[in-house]
C-alpha cells in the first residue's frame, strides 16, 4: 500500500509540476522577483510531494513492518455498489437542494440514505427524516435568522 | 420523463408565483447578502439600517453574510439570483467600483445591477505612527520619492490598495507603483494593524475604521479626502491641500438588485430608504462612526457609481495596474 | 484612581443580577451553538450581536464574551460525540475524544473536556488581567517574519499528529497545502487553481473542508460496512472524571493554558492551532505518549486546555490596542463602538470601571462554565443512545445545514461532500487527517507572511532573521526538526 501511495505521489507532483501549476495559476507578466511569483509556492509544494512521494515508495519497497491493514468487511462486492449509491446520492442532493429547497431534499437524502444502509428502525427513520429537516429549518431560519433555500415547489413560512 | 414534469410544474407555480409578488411586494422575507464579513465596515452599516428599514419595509429582512473574493463571491451570488427583489445586495466602493475597475477576470460587470440607493458615504482618512517623524502629506510625499515607503491594504482590488496609490499620484509622484510598496494583508483590521507594528508606513482608509486608533493617540491622521474636516481627526482636508479630485475617493454603501429588476420593486425601495434614513437613531449611529448619511435616488446612485469607477479606471489604466491573470 | 477604587467601580458595575444573568444567558447560548456544527462560536456571537444593542454597554459586552467562551467549549461536545467538532478550535479533541466515546467514555472525555476547558479559561483570564499590558506590547513586535518564524515552528506539530507514520502524515500535510493555494494570489490578485469560477475564487471555505473532512467520512464508512459498529458500545457510560485524572493530567493542562494565551495574544492565529501545539506538546512530555490518539484523556485535556486557553487572551490585543485576534473579537470590536466605547490604551484611561467590570466578569464567567457545561454534557446525553443507523443520516443532514448557514452558499455544501471522499480515502490509506488540517491553516499564513517580508525587504531573505523572536523560533524549529528525525530514525532501527 504504502508503495502504491509513494508511486500516486510522485505522478501526483510531476503533474502538478509540468501541467497544473503553468496551466492553472495565472501570473503576471511583470513580477520582479521569483519568490514573489504566486507560481513559487505551487513548484515547491509540487517538488516536496514529489520527495515524499519518493519516500514512501522507497519504504513500501523495503517492505516496511508497520505497514496497516484495513478491517476486512463480509461482503466488498455490495459494499462497492452502496458507495456509488452514496456517491449518487450526493450528487442529486447537491443538485436537487437549488431547486427544491433544502428542507425538502435533505429529507428524501435522509431517507435514502437509512434505507441504503437497511436500519433496523424503519418507522423511527421515517419520523426522524420528516422532523429533523423541519426542526432544524425552523431552528436556522427562524432563531438564526439564516435564508436557508426554499426552492420553487413549496415554501415554508 | 419525470425531470420534464418537475421543470413544468416548476415552471407554473414560478409563473403562478411572479403575478402577485408584485402586486404586494414583499409578501414573504427579503434576502439582504452582505458580501463581506462579520465586523467589517459593510456588515456593521448594513446591520446598522436593517432594524429602521424592516419597519419601513413591513416585513422581515434577512441578512446574510458571503464572504469571499473581496466581495465578488457574495456579488455573484445576486448577479444569479432571480430578479424579483427578494435578493439584494449590500455594495461597496470595494466590490462595486474598485474591483470592477482593477479586475479583468472579475465575473461580473456595473450592468449587470440595478443600484436603487447609495445611503452612506465614509470619508477617506490617510494615517502613519506617530513616531515615524512623518508629520504632513508633505514628508509623505517627499519620503516617499527620497527613499520609498510602503502602504498595507486588506487586499488585491481593495478600496486601500487605489487609495493610497490615488493619493500618491495626485501629490505628483511620478511611479507611485515603484516608489511605494504595496503590502497586501487579509482584511481591514489586519490592515490597521500592520501600520501599527511597522510592516508598512501608511495606510488611507475608511475614516470609521482608522477613529479609534486616532482617538488612542496610535495612528497619526495626515489627510482627510472630504472638502470639510472631519470631526476627531486633526488633519487637513484635500480641498484645503489644494488637491480637490481626491473627493473622488470616498467609501460607499449602496443597495442593488439584480439587473432587470422591476421598476415597481425599485420604486418602493426609494421610498423605503428614504424612511429608513431619516430614523434618528440610525443617523446618530452612523455619524458617530463618522459616516454622511446621504440617500441618493436610483439615478444619481448610477451616476456617483460610474463616476466614481471611470475615475478609477482612468487611474489603473495610466498607471497599468490592471490585474488580467 | 488606585487598583482598590478601580476594582470597587468595577464592582459597581457588574455587581447586580442584571450583569450576572446576562453573562449566564451568554455562556448558555455559546454552549448549545457551539454544539451544533456550523453554527460555531462565531456566528453564535454575530446572532447574538444586534441582542446586545439596546442593553447596558458591560452586561452586552459580557453577554458576547459568555457567548464566546461558551461557545469554544460547546464545540468539543459533537467532537467527542459523533466526531464533528462543532467549532474549528475542537477539531484536535476529536483526535483522542471520539476514540474515547468509541470505547463507552464520552462521558469521562466530556467531563475532561470541561475541567479542563474551565482550567484554561480561568488561567487566561488572570493572564488578561495582570499581564495585558506586557502581551500587547509584545504582539505589536510580531510583524510578517516573526509571524513567519512562528508559523513555520508551528508546522512541525505535524509529526506530533502524525499517528503511525511520519512520511503518511507528511503527505496529509502537503495535500492540505495545495488545497489552500486555491483563491486568488495574495499579492497580484491573479487566479490560483480557480478554473474562474467565482466560488472558488475566495478559496474553499475551512468550515466546510473541516466538517468534510472529519464527520462526512464517517457517515461513508457506515455506508461501505453498515453493520461494523454492531457488538462496540456507543453508550455515554457511567464513568465520570475523576479527581485523580485530572490531577495526572494537570500539568499537561496548565501547559496547554500557556501555550493558548501566547498564541492567543498574539493577532491572527487563532484557537484551533493552539489546540494542536498543547495536544502535540503533551503527547511528547506524557508517559503513556503511544495511547495518543486512540483515546487517551490527557490529549482531551491538552486540546481543549489550548483552545480555552485562548479565549481569555484573544482579549489582550483587543482591550490593550483595539486589534482584534480573530474574527469573533472582530465583531464584539463591534459591540463596543456602538456604545460609544473606543478600545485602545485609552480605554485603560477613560473607562477604567468598565475595564474592570469585564475582569470581574471574566473571572465569574469560568464558575459559571463549569456549571453550564456540566448541565449541556447531561443534556446531549441521549445523543449517544442514538442508533448509528440513525444517527449518520441525522449527522449528514445537520452538517449540509450547519455547513450551508456558515457562509450562506450552497457550493460549501459540495465543498464538504468532495472532502468527505478525500476523507475516506485517505482514511483507507491509513493517512491522518489531523496534518492535512493544521497544514490548510497554516498554509497561506506561511505563505502570506513570507512574502509579505519579501515585499518589505525588497527580496532580500535577511529579514526572516531580522531580530530575536524570529532567531528564538528558528532556533525552536530546529530542534524540532533535529528531535523529530532522530525519533524517526531510532523507531526505524526499533522496527526494522
Amino acid at each position: 500500500m504504502q508503495l502504491r501511495l509513494g508511486i500516486g505521489a510522485i505522478l501526483a507532483a510531476i503533474f502538478l509540476v509540468t501541467y497544473a501549476t503553468p496551466n492553472w495559476v495565472s501570473t503576471p507578466s511583470n513580477v520582479r522577483n521569483i519568490v514573489l511569483s504566486p507560481l513559487f509556492w505551487p513548484y515547491i509544494l509540487g517538488g516536496l510531494t514529489g520527495l515524499i512521494g519518493l519516500g514512501l515508495a522507497l519504504s513500501g519497497w523495503r517492505g516496511d513492518p508497520g505497514e496497516p491493514v484495513n478491517d476486512p468487511i463480509p461482503d466488498p462486492g455490495a459494499g462497492a455498489a452502496r458507495l456509488v449509491g452514496f456517491a449518487a446520492l450526493m450528487a442529486v442532493t447537491f443538485w436537487a437542494m437549488p431547486h427544491l429547497g433544502m428542507v425538502w431534499t435533505s429529507m428524501l437524502a435522509f431517507l435514502a440514505l437509512a434505507f441504503l444502509v437497511k436500519t433496523r428502525h424503519p418507522a423511527a427513520a421515517v419520523i426522524c427524516a420528516v422532523a429533523v429537516p423541519l426542526i432544524l429549518y425552523a431552528f436556522f431560519a427562524h432563531v438564526a435568522s439564516v435564508a436557508i433555500p426554499q426552492g420553487e415547489l413549496v415554501r415554508l413560512p | 420523463m419525470r425531470l420534464k414534469t418537475l421543470g413544468a410544474l416548476c415552471a407554473m407555480s414560478l409563473g403562478l408565483a411572479a403575478t402577485p409578488a408584485l402586486a404586494e411586494y414583499p409578501e414573504r422575507p427579503i434576502n439582504m447578502v452582505i458580501p463581506y464579513g462579520a465586523g467589517g465596515a459593510t456588515d456593521i452599516s448594513a446591520r446598522t439600517i436593517a432594524e429602521p428599514l424592516g419597519t419601513a419595509v413591513g416585513g422581515t429582512l434577512v441578512m446574510s453574510n458571503i464572504t469571499g473574493a473581496g466581495g465578488a463571491t457574495g456579488s455573484v451570488a445576486v448577479q444569479n439570483a432571480k430578479p424579483d427583489g427578494y435578493t439584494m445586495l449590500f455594495a461597496r466602493v470595494g466590490s462595486h467600483s474598485v474591483n470592477p475597475a482593477m479586475k479583468a477576470t472579475l465575473p461580473y460587470t456595473l450592468d449587470d445591477f440595478r443600484f436603487v440607493t447609495v445611503y452612506e458615504i465614509n470619508p477617506v482618512a490617510c494615517a502613519v505612527r506617530p513616531d515615524s517623524g512623518i508629520e504632513s502629506m508633505e514628508d509623505l510625499v517627499s519620503l516617499t520619492e527620497s527613499e520609498g515607503t510602503s502602504y498595507s491594504s486588506s487586499g488585491v482590488g481593495s478600496m486601500l490598495h487605489l487609495a493610497a496609490v490615488f493619493v500618491l499620484d495626485e501629490f505628483g509622484i511620478k511611479d507611485p507603483l515603484e516608489k511605494a510598496t504595496h503590502i497586501p494583508q487579509k482584511g481591514g483590521g489586519a490592515a490597521a494593524t500592520a501600520v501599527l507594528n511597522g510592516t508598512a508606513t501608511f495606510l488611507c482608509t475608511n475614516s470609521s475604521a482608522l477613529a479609534s486608533f486616532v482617538a488612542n493617540g496610535q495612528l497619526k491622521p495626515l489627510m482627510v479626502t472630504t472638502d470639510e474636516p472631519v470631526p476627531g481627526f486633526d488633519a487637513p482636508s484635500a480641498s484645503s491641500l489644494g488637491k480637490p479630485d481626491l473627493r473622488q475617493l470616498v467609501g460607499w454603501t449602496g443597495i442593488a438588485g439584480p439587473d432587470g429588476l422591476p421598476d415597481e420593486v425599485a420604486a418602493k425601495w426609494g421610498e423605503w430608504m428614504a424612511e429608513a434614513a431619516a430614523n434618528e437613531k440610525f443617523v446618530e449611529q452612523m455619524t458617530a462612526r463618522g459616516s454622511v448619511i446621504e440617500v441618493m435616488s436610483p439615478e444619481e446612485a448610477n451616476d456617483f457609481i460610474e463616476t466614481q469607477y471611470n475615475t478609477f479606471r482612468a487611474l489603473v489604466d495610466k498607471l497599468g495596474m490592471r490585474v488580467e491573470g | 484612581m488606585s487598583l482598590y477604587d478601580s476594582v470597587m467601580a468595577g464592582l459597581a458595575l457588574v455587581g447586580n443580577l442584571e450583569a450576572f444573568l446576562s453573562l449566564a444567558i451568554g455562556i448558555v447560548i455559546g454552549v448549545v451553538g457551539g454544539a451544533i456544527p456550523g453554527i460555531s462560536a462565531t456566528m453564535a456571537v454575530a446572532l447574538a450581536l444586534p441582542f446586545t444593542f439596546p442593553m447596558a454597554p458591560i452586561n452586552g459586552i459580557l453577554l458576547l464574551l459568555g457567548v464566546y467562551k461558551g461557545g469554544i467549549f460547546g464545540g468539543s461536545i459533537p467532537a467527542i460525540l459523533i466526531k464533528t467538532p462543532g467549532t474549528p478550535a475542537s477539531s484536535a479533541t476529536i483526535l483522542d475524544g471520539h476514540p474515547m466515546a468509541e470505547r463507552g467514555e464520552a462521558g469521562r472525555a466530556l467531563g475532561m473536556a470541561l475541567w479542563a476547558s474551565c482550567t484554561a479559561d480561568f488561567v487566561s483570564n488572570l493572564a488578561l488581567i495582570f499581564f495585558a499590558g506586557f502581551l500587547a506590547s509584545f504582539a505589536l513586535s510580531f510583524g510578517p517574519p516573526e509571524f513567519f518564524a512562528l508559523i513555520l515552528f508551528s508546522l512541525t506539530i505535524i509529526a506530533g499528529v502524525s499517528g503511525e507514520s511520519l512520511l503518511r502524515g507528511a503527505l496529509s500535510a502537503l495535500l492540505g497545502l495545495l488545497l489552500a493555494t486555491i483563491g486568488l494570489d495574495l499579492v497580484y490578485g491573479t487566479n490560483r487553481f480557480t478554473f474562474g469560477d467565482p466560488n472558488l475564487m475566495g478559496g474553499l471555505n475551512f468550515i466546510a473542508v473541516l466538517i468534510g473532512l472529519f464527520a462526512i467520512p464517517e457517515v461513508i464508512n457506515m455506508v461501505w460496512h453498515p453493520t461494523g459498529h454492531v457488538g462496540k458500545v456507543q453508550k455515554l457510560g457511567s464513568k465520570w472524571v475523576t479527581f485523580a485524572e485530572y490531577k495526572r493530567c494537570f500539568r499537561s493542562i496548565i501547559r496547554g493554558s500557556f501555550i493558548g494565551v501566547f498564541l492567543g495574544s498574539i493577532p491572527g492565529i487563532g484557537a484551533a492551532p493552539a489546540a494542536f501545539l498543547s495536544y502535540s506538546e503533551a503527547r511528547r512530555k506524557s508517559p503513556n505518549k503511544a495511547n495518543f490518539g486512540k483515546g487517551e484523556i490527557e490529549g482531551v485535556a491538552a486540546s481543549e486546555a489550548g483552545n480555552n486557553g485562548v479565549a481569555g487572551a484573544t482579549l489582550i490585543p483587543l482591550l490593550a490596542l483595539g486589534v482584534p485576534g480573530d474574527v469573533i473579537t472582530a465583531i464584539i470590536i463591534g459591540a463596543f463602538m456602538v456604545h460609544g466605547l473606543q478600545p485602545g490604551p485609552m480605554m485603560f484611561v477613560l473607562n477604567v470601571d468598565i475595564i474592570y467590570g469585564l475582569f470581574i466578569g471574566l473571572i465569574l464567567s469560568s464558575g459559571i462554565l463549569f456549571i453550564v457545561g456540566g448541565l449541556a454534557i447531561r443534556g446531549f446525553r441521549p445523543v449517544a443512545d442514538i442508533p448509528k443507523r440513525i444517527l449518520m443520516p441525522m449527522v449528514l443532514v445537520l452538517c449540509i445545514y450547519g455547513v450551508f448557514a456558515v457562509n450562506n452558499n450552497i457550493f460549501d455544501v459540495g465543498v464538504m461532500f468532495a472532502m468527505g471522499w478525500v476523507g475516506f480515502v485517505m482514511g483507507r490509506y491509513h493517512i491522518p487527517a489531523a496534518p492535512f488540517l493544521i497544514a490548510f491553516i497554516l498554509g497561506p499564513l506561511l505563505e502570506d507572511n513570507f512574502r509579505q517580508s519579501m515585499l518589505m525587504s525588497g527580496g532580500s531573505p535577511d529579514i526572516l532573521l531580522r531580530g530575536p523572536i524570529t532567531w528564538f523560533f528558528w532556533t525552536l524549529t530546529v530542534i524540532s526538526i533535529v528531535a523529530i528525525t532522530r525519533g524517526t530514525l531510532r523507531a526505524d532501527r526499533a522496527g526494522g
